[in-house]
C-alpha cells in the first residue's frame, strides 16, 4: 500500500520535473543567438530559402506554440528528428542545401538510443571500480577512528580528489595504451574500450565514496547500541557487518545516487578525451552544431534517469532504514 | 543470606589511568549476590556506581582498568579470566542500561536484533525456537499484543516498552545475574513502578540475581532485598532496606535520608504566597492540536496535544504544572509564552491576550515574563561567554549602555552565586548545575514578573536541586517573582507549589491547593501518580489500588468519553461516554472525574452537544 502511493507520488512530481526541464531549455536554445537553419542549410543559402525551412519546420512560430507542438509529440513517444544528423551517419551541412538525402534526418530517439548505453556502461563499470577500491579503505578508515587507516583513507582521498581528470586521462593513455598497449583507448569498439574512461571516472568518484564511508562508519560505531551489542554478547564481526554497514549504507546509498546520475548525464570532458560515443559526446556535438531537437532530447532523457534514480534510492533506503518511511 | 552465593566480589578496585597517573574510581569493594536476591547499589553522581556495573558486565575500556581484587561469578574468576569474562557476557551475565532509546539497531525489527542476539549466545537453538521463546518472553513482560510488537522497530516503542524489550533482551539467554543499571530513570513513575514490580517477579520465576543500581534511595529501598550505599568510590554500608532507613550507619547515607523530601509529613508547611485575588497569569480553556502526517498512509491526523486547559496563577505564588511524558506539558509552555498560538481559548498575561499580541507587543510582554528550560546543555550557545549570554537579552531589548549592561551581568551572576570569574568563561566546563544557574540569570536580568520553569531541575540531582529551590526562594522574597513550575517531579513540586495543576493527555484533570492535592486528590490519575512517587514514608495511597496497567492511549486516536477511563480502576460506563469537565471537588480544588460530580450535573450532557 504504502509502495504504491509513493510510487505514483513521486512518479507524477517526476513528470513534473521532466516537463519543466524540458520547456526551460527548450527556451533557452531558442533565445540564444545561432539559428540553426542558416548552420543547416549553409552560409551561402539564399535568406529568402532559410525563412522558407523554418517557416516549413515551425521556428518562426511563438515558442509556446512550439513548445505544445514538440511536447505533445514527445507525449507519443516522438522525440523528434535532428536537424543535422542524417540516418546514414555522416554529417549533414555546408553546401549541402539542395541535397535530396537531407529528408533523411535521424531520429533523436535512435541516436540516443546507441549512445546512452554505452554510457550506462562505463558509468556502471566506473562505480563498481570505485566501490571495489573505495568500500575496503572507507570502511577500514571508519573503523579505526584516528589511527593509520583512517590516515591512509584521508590522505588517499586528498591524492585521488586533486588529479584532474583530464590530465590523469592523456597520462593513463599515455601509459596503458601507448607505452604498454594493454587497453585500447580511442573510440569505441568492444568491451575493453570502456576500461580506461572507467578507471579515470572512478577515481574522480572514490574520494567522495571513501569520506563518506569513513565518517558513517565511524559514526555509527559510536553509537550506544554498537557499545551495547557487545555486552549482550554479539561478536565483533557480526556487529559490524549487520549493524554498522548496514547503518552506513544509507549515506552511501544517497551519494552514490547522485554520482550515477552525474554520469549518466554525460561525462563530457572523459568521453571528449577518449572519443567514446555516448552520451556525453552526442550532447557536445548537438550543442555545437545547434541541434534544438537533439539537445532536448538528450535533456529530457537524462533528466528521466536523473528521477527514476532518485526514487530508486529512496525506496532502497526506506527498505533499509524505515525510519526514513515519507 | 538467601541461596547460595552467585557473585562475590573481592576488594575490586579499579583505577582510571591516565597519563598524569592513575587515580582510584571504585576502591575495596566486596559484596555477595545470591540466586534470586536483588541488592540494590545507590550513591550520588560520581561515586562509582556505573563503573562498578560495567566492571562485573566486562565494559572496562581504557583508560578505565581493575587494579586489584576478584569477581568470583559461580566460583570463577572473571578478572583472571577476560576470555572467560568475554564468553559469559550477554549470556549468564546480563546488562541493561538506563538508556533505552538508543541500545537497539534502529534499522531492524526488534524481535529480529532479540532472537540474534539469542542465537548469537545460544548458537544450537533454531530460529523458530528462538522466536516463539522472544514472544513468550514479550507477552511476560506484558507488551501488548507481543506476536505483533516483535515486527516492530524501535522507534515504533515508546520508552517504557522499550525497556521492558531490552529486559527480555537480557532474560533470553537465561542469565544467573542481571546488572540492572539505572533502567528506571529515563522512565515515568507509573510505568518505572511497573518496571519494578516486573523486576521482581522475574528474579523469582528465572532465578537470577540482580545487581539494581539506582540513584534514588527511596526506588531502590523499593526494589532490593539488601541496599549497599557507595560513596567516593568505597562500599560506606550495606543493610536491607527497612534497616537502612531506620538506623544508617553511616554519615553519607543518614545525610541522604534526612535531605529525602516528604510528600505526607504533616510538618511541612504547605506554601502559601502572594494575593490569591490577583491572578497574573490567565489560561482559559486553551486547545492546541498538531496535524501530523499519518504513519505509512496518506493525509494527516491529528494530536490533540493540550485540551481544554484552565488555571489560574496568581501574583507571587508557585503554581505547578505535573503529568508524565507526553501529557501535553511542554506545549502548554509553548503556548504559555507565546511561542505558538492555541487553536482556541485565550492566555492571558496581566490582562493581556499572549495569544493574539503581534510579534512587538509580544517582545515587549517578554520582558516580563521569562522561561527558564530544562536541558542545561543544549540550551547555552557553545560558543558564547557567559557574560555575553547573559547580556544578550539586555541588548535584544536595547537596555543601557555597554558598561551597565557589564554591570547588571555582574550583578545577576552574584544574585544567582556565580563567581564572577566565570564572566569571561565559555559555557564548557560548567557543572549541570551551574549551567542552570546561567539560564536562572538569563531570564531574570531582565527583572521579569513571572519565570515559567520547564524541568529546571529534573536534570540536577537531590543536593542541588535543593541549592536551587533555596535560591527561587530567595529571589522570590527579593523580587517578587512568581514561578510556574513544570514537573513531573511531585516532591519537589509539594517542597514549592501552592496550587498545582495535574495533566493528563492534554487534559487538565485536577487544580488543587497543595495541602488537598496530596492529602485528598479527587482525581483517579492523581491518586495512581502519588502511589507510584518514590518515597520512603508510609504510602496514603497503595500501588496495589491506585496503580495503572498499561500506557496512556495515543493522543492521535482519543477514545470517546473520558481519556483516563481505560486505565481507571473506578471507571464506569458514564465515563466511556462523556468527558468531565472541571468541576469544583471543594477545598478550592477543581477535579475533572464524575466521582465527584453529582448527577444533578448531568446538564453538561447538553453542554457537550452543543
Amino acid at each position: 500500500m504504502f509502495i504504491m502511493v509513493f510510487l505514483a507520488k513521486r512518479l507524477a512530481q517526476g513528470t513534473l520535473i521532466v516537463v519543466l526541464v524540458a520547456f526551460v531549455i527548450f527556451t533557452l536554445l531558442r533565445v540564444v543567438p545561432g539559428d540553426p537553419v542558416r548552420l543547416m542549410a549553409g552560409g551561402m543559402a539564399p535568406e529568402t530559402l532559410i525563412e522558407q525551412i523554418a517557416t516549413e519546420m515551425g521556428l518562426r512560430d511563438p515558442i509556446p506554440v512550439q513548445f505544445g507542438r514538440y511536447i505533445a509529440s514527445v507525449a507519443q513517444g516522438d522525440l523528434g528528428q535532428s536537424f543535422m544528423r542524417p540516418a546514414s551517419g555522416a554529417a549533414v551541412g555546408g553546401a549541402s542545401f539542395d541535397d535530396m538525402t537531407r529528408s533523411e534526418r535521424a531520429r533523436v530517439l535512435d541516436l540516443i538510443a546507441e549512445a546512452a548505453p554505452k554510457t550506462l556502461q562505463l558509468a556502471l563499470l566506473a562505480m563498481v571500480f570505485a566501490l571495489i577500491v573505495a568500500v575496503p579503505i572507507g570502511v577500514a578508515g571508519g573503523l579505526h577512528p584516528g589511527r593509520w587507516p583512517d590516515r591512509m583513507a584521508l590522505y588517499l582521498g586528498s591524492v585521488f580528489v586533486s588529479l584532474p581528470n583530464f590530465w590523469l586521462g592523456i597520462v593513463l593513455a599515455l601509459l596503458l595504451s601507448v607505452k604498454l598497449g594493454w587497453l585500447p583507448a580511442i573510440g569505441y569498439r568492444g568491451f575493453a574500450y570502456t576500461v580506461l574512461p572507467a578507471i579515470v571516472l572512478a577515481v574522480e568518484m572514490a574520494p567522495f565514496i571513501i569520506r563518506t564511508l569513513t565518517v558513517s562508519v565511524a559514526q555509527i560505531m559510536r553509537q550506544s547500541f554498537i557499545d551495547i551489542a557487545r555486552i549482550r554478547g554479539l561478536s565483533r564481526l557480526q556487529i559490524i557487518v549487520r549493524h554498522a554497514l548496514k547503518n552506513a549504507s544509507v549515506p552511501l546509498l544517497n551519494l552514490l545516487g547522485v554520482q550515477f546520475s552525474m554520469l549518466l548525464g554525460g561525462v563530457l570532458v572523459v568521453e571528449f578525451i577518449f572519443d567514446y560515443p555516448g552520451l556525453g559526446l552526442l550532447t557536445i556535438n548537438a550543442v555545437l552544431q545547434r541541434d534544438f531537437p537533439l539537445i532536448q532530447g538528450i535533456a529530457i532523457v537524462t533528466s528521466a534517469a536523473f528521477v527514476l534514480i532518485n526514487i530508486a534510492v529512496d525506496l532502497a533506503t526506506t527498505a533499509i532504514d524505515p525510519r526514513l518511511e515519507y | 543470606m538467601t541461596g547460595d552465593s552467585l557473585l562475590s566480589v573481592q576488594n575490586l578496585c579499579v583505577d582510571l589511568n591516565t597519563s598524569a597517573g592513575s587515580t582510584a574510581i571504585l576502591r575495596d569493594i566486596s559484596f555477595e549476590i545470591a540466586t534470586r536476591q536483588i541488592v540494590g547499589v545507590i550513591g550520588a553522581s560520581g561515586s562509582g556506581k556505573t563503573v562498578l556495573a560495567r566492571a562485573l558486565a566486562s565494559w572496562l575500556s581504557p583508560p578505565l582498568g581493575i587494579s586489584a581484587g576478584r569477581i568470583l561469578f559461580q566460583g570463577r574468576d572473571l578478572v583472571a579470566d577476560a576470555g572467560l569474562a568475554k564468553r559469559l557476557s550477554g549470556r549468564e551475565i546480563a546488562y541493561v542500561g538506563g538508556n533505552p532509546a538508543g541500545a537497539l539497531d534502529p534499522t531492524m525489527t526488534v524481535g529480529t536484533q532479540i532472537v540474534e542476539k539469542l542465537r548469537a549466545v545460544r548458537p544450537g537453538i533454531s530460529v523458530t525456537d528462538a522466536r516463539k521463546r522472544a514472544i513468550e518472553l514479550l507477552s511476560a513482560v506484558r507488551i501488548p499484543a507481543a506476536h505483533q510488537r516483535f515486527h516492530e522497530y524501535p522507534f515504533q516503542y515508546s520508552g517504557g516498552m522499550m525497556q521492558r524489550a531490552m529486559i527480555v533482551d537480557a532474560l533470553i539467554s537465561d542469565p544467573a545475574l542481571l546488572i540492572a543499571d539505572n533502567i528506571t530513570q529515563p522512565l515515568d513513575v507509573t510505568i518505572a513502578a511497573q518496571i519494578l514490580k516486573l523486576l521482581r517477579e522475574l528474579a523469582n520465576e528465572f532465578d537470577t540475581g540482580v545487581l539494581f543500581v539506582c540513584s534514588s534511595l527511596p526506588v531502590a529501598c523499593d526494589a532490593s532485598d539488601r541496599v549497599m550505599v557507595l560513596h567516593g568510590g568505597q562500599v560506606v554500608e550495606q543493610q536491607p532496606p527497612a534497616a537502612l532507613v531506620q538506623r544508617p550507619r553511616h554519615a553519607y547515607t543518614q545525610g541522604l535520608i534526612a535531605e529525602l523530601p516528604r510528600l505526607w509529613d504533616e510538618t511541612t508547611p504547605a506554601p502559601m504566597h502572594g494575593d490569591a485575588r490577583q491572578p497574573i497569569m490567565s489560561v482559559r480553556g486553551v486547545s492546541r492540536s498538531y496535524s501530523v502526517r499519518k504513519p505509512g498512509g496518506l493525509g494527516k491526523v491529528q494530536v490533540q496535544a493540550v485540551r481544554q486547559v484552565d488555571f489560574d496563577v496568581y501574583a507571587g505564588d508557585n503554581f505547578g504544572v505535573v503529568g508524565e511524558s507526553g501529557c501535553g506539558k511542554s506545549s502548554l509552555m509553548r503556548l504559555l509564552t507565546g511561542l505558538e498560538q492555541p487553536d482556541s481559548g485565550e492566555v492571558l498575561f496581566e490582562g493581556t491576550n499572549v495569544s493574539t499580541s503581534s510579534s512587538a507587543e509580544l517582545r515587549r510582554l517578554r520582558r516580563r515574563f521569562q522561561l527558564v528550560l530544562q536541558d542545561p546543555y543544549g540550551s547555552l550557545p557553545p560558543q558564547s561567554t557567559i557574560g555575553a549570554i547573559l547580556e544578550e537579552p539586555l541588548k535584544i531589548h536595547r537596555i543601557g549602555s555597554a558598561r551597565e549592561r557589564r554591570a547588571r551581568a555582574a550583578e545577576v551572576m552574584n544574585e544567582v552565586g556565580l563567581p564572577p570569574s566565570l564572566y569571561h568563561e565559555l559555557p564548557m566546563g560548567l557543572s549541570a548545575g551551574q549551567r542552570q544557574r546561567v539560564n536562572v540569570a538569563r531570564a531574570m536580568i531582565l527583572e521579569p514578573r513571572l519565570l515559567i520553569m520547564d524541568e529546571t531541575l529534573s536534570a540536577l540531582d537531590q543536593t542541588e536541586q535543593g541549592k536551587m529551590l533555596s535560591l527561587f526562594e530567595r529571589l522570590q522574597a527579593q523580587h517578587g517573582f512568581t514561578y510556574i513550575f513544570i514537573s513531573h517531579d511531585l516532591a519537589m513540586v509539594r517542597r514549592v507549589c501552592s496550587r498545582i495543576a495535574v495533566m493528563y493527555l492534554g487534559e487538565t484533570v485536577e487544580v488543587a491547593p497543595n495541602r488537598k492535592l496530596f492529602f485528598d486528590p479527587a482525581h483517579p490519575y492523581s491518586r495512581a501518580l502519588l502511589s507510584a512517587a518514590p518515597t520512603l514514608e508510609q504510602r496514603r495511597y497503595r500501588p496495589e489500588e491506585c496503580l495503572l496497567e498499561g500506557e496512556p492511549p495515543s493522543p492521535i486516536d482519543l477514545p470517546p468519553g473520558c481519556s483516563f477511563a481505560n486505565r481507571c480502576p473506578h471507571a464506569f460506563d458514564r465515563c466511556r461516554l462523556e468527558s468531565p469537565r472541571l468541576r469544583s471537588s471543594g477545598e478550592g480544588a477543581l477535579s475533572a472525574c464524575f466521582l465527584h460530580q453529582p448527577s444533578s450535573q448531568r446538564a453538561t450532557t447538553a453542554e457537550l452537544l452543543r
